[in-house]
C-alpha cells in the first residue's frame, strides 16, 4: 500500500472510530442501578425480593447520627437540621424524634371513632361517658393536666390518646431535648427517606451531598459531627471504592503494556496501531450496546474491557508472525483460520452469558462478542495495511529458537494429565468447604465497624430486622388490609409466647373497612348522644356546653367514608404506611415486619396455616436461592456453550484428536483454577465464572497457535514470541487486579493470572505437535 | 437566702400531708384533692391522693406509674410529660437545700423577712419556661406552707403544705382567697 493510502486508511479507521466514540458518548447511559445486575425474578418471592431491595421505603432509610457536642447542642443542631432537609424535595421523610406520629391535620381527627379499639366494647351511654368524665377530672388534678386539658372538651373519652398511645412503635429511641438521642445520650438520632432508591447510587450521591451540605449549613457548633449509615450510604461508599481502585489499577495496566509491546516491537508506531483494533473493539461494542439496551451498567463497562483484553492478544500475533521480506497482508492471511477458530470460540463461550436471564451479563455478552469480532476483522483486514515493512523477523531471534528447542526436548507428560486431573477432581470432591458464595453481600463486602455501627443505630432507633418479614398478598389496599388485621390475634399470641419480640403491621395504623364501619355503625345518633351525656354530666364541675365539640366531632364521624392509606399523605403516619403498605402493578402487598425473632418455626407455621395468603420472607435465604438459581441457568448455558466450542474447534481443524488437543489444557486449567480457588477456601461468585470464561478464551487461543506451528523452526519461533508476549501482558494486567483488596477484582484477577500460567504450560507440554526426528 | 434555703431542706425520707386546689377553664369550680406527698431515701416522689378519689402517682427516676383505684396500674416515662421533669428538679434542689443546685436551672428572688416570706423560682431555659412561669414558694421562719406553679397559658396550680395543709377552705375557694391566704403566710 502506498504512502498515501496508508495515511489515508488511518485517517478513516481513526474517524470513524472518533465517529462511533462521538455516537455513543451522545446516546449511551451509564447506569449505577445494581438490579441490572440482579437476575430476572422467577417466583413471586424473588420478585419480591428485587423489589424489597430495591425499592422499598425501609432501603432509602439512611440512619443519621450527630455527636461531638453537649446533648442541648446537639438537640439544636438536630432540630435546624431536620428542618433544612424536610425543605429539601431530595428526602422524602426526615424523622427526628421531634415529630409526633399524633400530629393528626384537623379534619381527619374526627375519625377518631373509627379507628380506636373502644366501640368495638363499649356504647357512649351515659354510663360509660359519666365513668370518662369523673376519670377526666382525676386526670385534671395530675400531673397529665397540662397535656390532656386541651383534649378535654373535644375528646373527653381520650379516644385520640389511645390511638397515640397505639401508634408508639414497640421500641424507639429515648427522647432528650425533644429528639432522639442513644442510649447513652452522647449522639442525637435522625431517620432521614432519600428520594432515590438504595441500589441508585449516583441518586444516592446527590442526596448525600445536600446532607453534608445541609449539616454544614445548620450545625449548631464546628464540633458537632455527623455519621450517616444505611443501605444507601453503603453503596455509594462501594462505588467509590471500586472506581478508585479501577481508575489507579487501569493507569497502572494501560502503562505497563504499553511499555511491554515496545520492549517487544521496538517501536511506537506499531504500539499504537496495535491499540488501533482494541480502540475500535470497545467503541463498536458501547455503539450496539447503546442501540439494542439504551443504558449500560457502570460493572458491565469496567468488566467489558477486562474482557475485552483477550483482543489485544489479536494484534500482538499479527505482529510477531511476520516474516521479513513477506507483506503483512501476507501474515495476517496465514494466521487468519487460527486467529478466526479463536475469536469465533470465544464469542461461542461469550454467546452462553447471553441467555443468563441477567441484564447486565447479557450486556456484558453483546459488548464482547461484538468488540471480539471487531477487533479480529480489523486485525485482519485493516491493520496489516498499515504496519511498515518488517526489519527484524522473530523466526530468526536465537535465543527464541535456543528456548524452543529446549521445550521441544520436554517430555509430553499424557499421564501427568491425567493425575492432575485426578488430583483436581479429588480436592473438588473432598473438600469441605462450600463451592459457591450465595451471598450477595460477599460480593462487595462492606467493613464490618461499619456494619455494626449499623446494627447498633439500627436497634436504638428501634428499626426491623432487617432478615425476616412476613409479607401479605392482596388484590387492593382494603383486601391486605382485612387480612392483615385478621392476622393480628395470632401475631399478638406469637408476642406474648415470646416466639417474637414485637411486630409491625398496617394494621395498628389503619384498620379495614369493615371494622370502620362496624363502629362508625355503634356510634349513636346527635339526639341519643346529648341526651347522654347531659345525664352523665349532671353534678360534675365541668361548665355548661363544654361538650359541644365533642358532640360535633361524633356527628362528623357518623358521616366519614372510611379512612385509606392515601388520605394520610402528607401525615406524620404517611412514612409509616407506605412502608407497611405497598402497591404493585395491579396488586397490593402488606409487610409485616419483626423484631427479636426467636422461633422461625413458629412463623414458618403461621404461614403455612394462611392458606397461601400469608408468606414468611427470609431475604438473606431468599438472596441466596435466586444467586444459586441463576447460577444453575448461568452453568447450562455454559455447558452448552462448551459443547459448542468443541464442535467449532472440531469442525476448523478437521479432526477430533486435534481437537482434543487444543481443549485439553483449558480443560485441565479450569479443574486447576476450580481446585485451587476450593483449597484455598475461596467459595466461587459470578465473577469467578466469567474470569473462568475468559481464562478459558485465553487458553483456546494458545492452544491453537501452538497447535497450529509447522514444522518450519522460524514460524516455531514466531509463534513461541507471539504467545509470550500475549500471556505475560495478560498475566500482568491481571496479576495487578489480583492485588486488589475489593473481592470482585480480586476473584477476576486470581482466576485469570492463574489461568495464563496453567494454559501457557499445558498448551507447551500437551498441545505442540510431536517432535518428528 | 442561704439560710432560708437552709432551714425549710427537708432530706428524705420526708412526708408532708397537702391540699391541692386546681383552676381549670373547663371547669365552673376549682378541684380540690387531699392527701400525703412523701419524698424517699433514693430519691423517688410519691403523690398519694385519698380524698375525693384514691390515686397513686410514684415517680422514680424516668419512670412514672399512676395507680387508681379498681384499674391496672399505667406506666408512662417522665420524659413524655412536658415540663414535669423540669418542675420536679426544681422542688428535688429545693428539699435538697442547695442554692446552687437551684441556681443551676432558675433564677432566685426573695421577698419578705424570715418570719413571712416569698421565693420565686423562675426556670432559666426558654424550654422549661414553655411550661412553667414560675414557682413560687410561702413560708413562714423555717415552714413553707404554699407552692403555687403558675404555668404560661393556664390558671395557676395551689398546694398547701405542711401546717396548712390543716386548713379550712370555703366552698369554694377562690383564687383570690388563696392568694391571700399565702402571701399572708398561711394565717
Amino acid at each position: 500500500m502506498s504512502r498515501g493510502g496508508q495515511a489515508a486508511l488511518s485517517i478513516a479507521w481513526v474517524g470513524i472510530t472518533a465517529l462511533l466514540g462521538l455516537y455513543v458518548q451522545r446516546n449511551l447511559v451509564v447506569s449505577g442501578d445494581l438490579r441490572l445486575f440482579m437476575p430476572k425474578p422467577a417466583t413471586a418471592v424473588e420478585r419480591l425480593l428485587l423489589q424489597e431491595v430495591g425499592e422499598s421505603p425501609a432501603s432509602r432509610l439512611l440512619l443519621v447520627s450527630l455527636q461531638g457536642a453537649s446533648p442541648q447542642v446537639l438537640a439544636a443542631s438536630s432540630q435546624a437540621f431536620a428542618l433544612a432537609l424536610r425543605a429539601d424535595p431530595l428526602f422524602k421523610a426526615v424523622a427526628n424524634g421531634a415529630d409526633s406520629v399524633a400530629a393528626v391535620p384537623d379534619k381527619l381527627l374526627p375519625y377518631r371513632y373509627l379507628l380506636s379499639t373502644t366501640l368495638d366494647s363499649a356504647r357512649f351511654d351515659t354510663d360509660f361517658l359519666r365513668a370518662q368524665l369523673e376519670e377526666r377530672l382525676q386526670d385534671l388534678s395530675s400531673p397529665m393536666a397540662g397535656v390532656l386539658e386541651p383534649w378535654i372538651a373535644r375528646d373527653p373519652t381520650l379516644e385520640f390518646l389511645k390511638l397515640a398511645e397505639q401508634w408508639q412503635p414497640a421500641h424507639q429511641a429515648q427522647r432528650r431535648y425533644d429528639v432522639w438521642f442513644d442510649r447513652r445520650g452522647t449522639s442525637a438520632l435522625l431517620m432521614v427517606a432519600t428520594q432515590a432508591a438504595a441500589f441508585d447510587p449516583d441518586g444516592q450521591e446527590i442526596a448525600a451531598a445536600a446532607l453534608r451540605e445541609h449539616f454544614a449549613a445548620t450545625r449548631a457548633a464546628p464540633r458537632v459531627t455527623l455519621t450517616v449509615s444505611g443501605p444507601g450510604a453503603f453503596s455509594m461508599m462501594m462505588k467509590h471504592r471500586t472506581q478508585d481502585q479501577i481508575a489507579w489499577l487501569g493507569t497502572v495496566d494501560s502503562l505497563s503494556m504499553v511499555l511491554l509491546l515496545i520492549v517487544a516491537y521496538r517501536s511506537l508506531r506499531i504500539v499504537l496501531l496495535a491499540a488501533l483494533p482494541l480502540a475500535s473493539a470497545g467503541v463498536a461494542g458501547l455503539a450496539v450496546v447503546s442501540a439494542l439496551f439504551g443504558q449500560v451498567h457502570g460493572i458491565t463497562l469496567a468488566f467489558g474491557f477486562t474482557l475485552l483484553g483477550v483482543a489485544q492478544d489479536y494484534p500482538i500475533h499479527l505482529l510477531s508472525h511476520r516474516r521479513a521480506g513477506a507483506s503483512a497482508l501476507a501474515t495476517a492471511r496465514s494466521v487468519w483460520p487460527t486467529l478466526a477458530t479463536g475469536v469465533i470460540s470465544t464469542c461461542i463461550a461469550y454467546l452462553a452469558f447471553l441467555c443468563s436471564g441477567v441484564i447486565g451479563l447479557e450486556q456484558l455478552a453483546c459488548f464482547t462478542i461484538v468488540g471480539l469480532a471487531v477487533a479480529g476483522l480489523t486485525t485482519r483486514y485493516l491493520m496489516p495495511r498499515l504496519v511498515p515493512a518488517k526489519e527484524r523477523d522473530y523466526g530468526e531471534s536465537a535465543w527464541l529458537g535456543r528456548l524452543w528447542s529446549r521445550i521441544i526436548a520436554l517430555p509430553r507428560p499424557g499421564w501427568l494429565a491425567v493425575a492432575v486431573a485426578l488430583g483436581c477432581v479429588t480436592v473438588l470432591i473432598s473438600g469441605h468447604a462450600p463451592l459457591w458464595q450465595n451471598d450477595l453481600g460477599q460480593l462487595t463486602p462492606i467493613p464490618k465497624n461499619l456494619t455494626d455501627q449499623d446494627e447498633r443505630l439500627r436497634e436504638e432507633l428501634g428499626a426491623a430486622d432487617i432478615r425476616r418479614l412476613l409479607v401479605v398478598d392482596g388484590g387492593s389496599a382494603d383486601e391486605v388490609v382485612a387480612a392483615t388485621e385478621a392476622l393480628s390475634p395470632k401475631l399478638d399470641a406469637l408476642v406474648r409466647r415470646g416466639d417474637i419480640a414485637s411486630y409491625e403491621s398496617v394494621a395498628r395504623y389503619l384498620p379495614s373497612a369493615g371494622v370502620q364501619l362496624r363502629r362508625q355503625a355503634a356510634l349513636p345518633d346527635a339526639r341519643t348522644l346529648e341526651a347522654s351525656l347531659a345525664a352523665a354530666v349532671a353534678g360534675l364541675p365541668f361548665k355548661a356546653d363544654l361538650f359541644v365539640p365533642f358532640l360535633e366531632d361524633v356527628a362528623r364521624a357518623r358521616a366519614l367514608p372510611p379512612l385509606t392509606g392515601q388520605m394520610l399523605t402528607a401525615t406524620p403516619l404517611q412514612l409509616r404506611i407506605d412502608s407497611l403498605l405497598l402497591h404493585r402493578v395491579r396488586h397490593w402487598t402488606g409487610l409485616i415486619t419483626l423484631s427479636g425473632v426467636r422461633d422461625i418455626p413458629a412463623l414458618e407455621e403461621l404461614a403455612a396455616q394462611s392458606g397461601g395468603v400469608l408468606t414468611l420472607l427470609d431475604l438473606k435465604q431468599a438472596s441466596e436461592d435466586l444467586v444459586a438459581h441463576q447460577r444453575v441457568r448461568i452453568l447450562w448455558s455454559l455447558a452448552i456453550a462448551a459443547l459448542l466450542l468443541l464442535v467449532t474447534i472440531g469442525l476448523a481443524l478437521r479432526s477430533v484428536r486435534r481437537m482434543l488437543r487444543v481443549v485439553a489444557p483449558m480443560a485441565l486449567t479450569t479443574l486447576i483454577i476450580l481446585a485451587t480457588l476450593h483449597a484455598a477456601r475461596a467459595p466461587m461468585n459470578l465473577f469467578h465464572l466469567i474470569a473462568l470464561v475468559l481464562a478459558a478464551g485465553l487458553g483456546v487461543d494458545y492452544a491453537l497457535f501452538f497447535e497450529a506451528v509447522e514444522e518450519d523452526p522460524a514460524e516455531q519461533r514466531r509463534t513461541l514470541h507471539a504467545v509470550l508476549v500475549c500471556s505475560v501482558s495478560t498475566f500482568m494486567v491481571f496479576g495487578f487486579l489480583a492485588l486488589s483488596t475489593l473481592p470482585v477484582l480480586r476473584a477476576i484477577g486470581v482466576t485469570v493470572s492463574l489461568g495464563v500460567l496453567a494454559n501457557f504450560a499445558w498448551a507447551l507440554l500437551l498441545t505442540r505437535r510431536p517432535a518428528h526426528a | 437566702m442561704d439560710t432560708l434555703l437552709a432551714s425549710i431542706a427537708r432530706p428524705p425520707p420526708a412526708t408532708t400531708a397537702f391540699i391541692e386546689v386546681r383552676f381549670s377553664q373547663l371547669l365552673a369550680r376549682p378541684l380540690i384533692v387531699r392527701g400525703e406527698l412523701e419524698h424517699l431515701r433514693g430519691g423517688a416522689l410519691i403523690r398519694n391522693v385519698t380524698e375525693p378519689f384514691k390515686e397513686r402517682t410514684e415517680i422514680d427516676g424516668d419512670r412514672v406509674s399512676v395507680e387508681r383505684e379498681g384499674k391496672p396500674p399505667r406506666y408512662f416515662s417522665l420524659q413524655s410529660i412536658p415540663g414535669l421533669a423540669g418542675l420536679l428538679g426544681g422542688f428535688a434542689a429545693v428539699l435538697g437545700g442547695s442554692r446552687a443546685a437551684v441556681e443551676q436551672d432558675f433564677n432566685l428572688a426573695l421577698q419578705g423577712d424570715t418570719a413571712h416570706w416569698r421565693l420565686e423560682l423562675r426556670p432559666k431555659s426558654p424550654r422549661q419556661s414553655r411550661y412553667v412561669h414560675d414557682i413560687a414558694i410561702y413560708g413562714r421562719d423555717a415552714a413553707p406552707r404554699c407552692i403555687v406553679v403558675t404555668p404560661p397559658d393556664r390558671s395557676p396550680e395551689i398546694m398547701l403544705v405542711e401546717s396548712a395543709a390543716r386548713t379550712e377552705l370555703p366552698s369554694p375557694p377562690t383564687l383570690q382567697w388563696l392568694r391571700q391566704f399565702c402571701d399572708s403566710g398561711g394565717a
